[in-house]
């Protein structure tokens, strides 16, 4: 990457990439830390994005979705060249994802809280409560949450930067979000706010 | 579950999500909702639950470091 050759960019398409995209760092840097999970790779990878897409410039169609266009590149570098050295998520097995409930859970807390249970548990996390929860998500739910939920892509803008049709971008963003729901309690009962309702479902 | 709450419900996110939906289909899940208390918690409940996640858009802005290295990579590019 060092010795990357000089790209022939008229000044005017220059000025213009540094002017589209550079309002865009904070959406891939945040976006960058939940796949890497750590902020070094995330600088990095960031980076990485951003000198790949000024040496793809030119096939960039104007008019077209920068964000998208952005974070597809941001993606494919993640999977390429920093995936390797994650460490792997915590498993979830589907089978738990799918019986998990939040509604239930909460309904059966509501001895507990007589007036809407949901709003004591979720205004009692926090920023790096929800953090600590996306990312103990196994990458694919976690980058879907994430795009969808954090950064406001649609289904079809997904489907682009993960390179997986539409089917696929909701079946993931479904089992995601239960996932993350799952999570989320679980961090609300460590923490104390809500007591276990069946004990011994989470080993000492 | 009923199947029409499942699958209400799961047409439910097109809404939340924002995505494009016929308005016939619009009114259907809303009168579904409704009609029926369940469903209509578990959508207010999604519908925090995303807003909840939301709430890190912003909140871990890029170094001002790495925002000037980027800059001075592409403008020596």
């Amino acid at each position: 990457m060092a010795e990357a050759k000089r790209i022939e960019l008229s000044p005017a398409d220059k000025a213009r990439f540094t002017r589209d995209t550079l309002p865009l760092l904070d959406s891939l840097y945040a976006s960058a830390l939940r796949m890497t999970r750590n902020p070094a790779d995330a600088e990095d990878l960031v980076q990485e994005t951003m000198l790949r897409a000024y040496r793809s410039f030119d096939r960039f169609e104007e008019g077209t979705n920068l964000k998208a266009w952005l974070f597809r590149i941001m993606t494919n570098a993640y999977i390429n060249t920093y995936r390797k050295k994650q460490r792997e998520p915590k498993k979830v097995s589907a089978d738990e994802i799918e019986d998990f409930d939040l509604y239930q859970e909460l309904k059966n807390h509501d001895d507990q809280f007589s007036q809407t249970p949901e709003r004591i548990v979720l205004d009692s996390l926090v920023d790096t409560d929800i953090i600590e929860a996306i990312d103990d998500l196994p990458e694919q739910f976690r980058l879907a949450v994430v795009l969808s939920d954090v950064e406001g892509f649609s289904y079809a803008e997904m489907a682009e930067i993960m390179d997986v049709p539409l089917g696929t971008v909701m079946s993931r963003l479904h089992r995601g979000r239960k996932a993350l729901q799952k999570r989320l309690w679980e961090l609300a009962r460590d923490r104390g706010i809500v007591r276990s309702s069946r004990d011994g479902s989470r080993g000492a | 579950m009923k199947q029409i709450c499942r699958e209400t419900l799961e047409r439910a996110y097109l809404l939340i999500d924002g995505e494009p939906i016929a308005e016939d289909e619009t009114l259907s899940i809303r009168a579904h909702l409704e009609e029926c208390t369940p469903c209509y918690e578990r959508y207010g409940l999604e519908v925090e639950v995303k807003a909840l996640i939301s709430r890190l858009r912003g909140a871990q802005p890029c170094p001002e470091a790495l925002r000037h290295r980027i800059a001075g990579l592409i403008e020596e590019a």
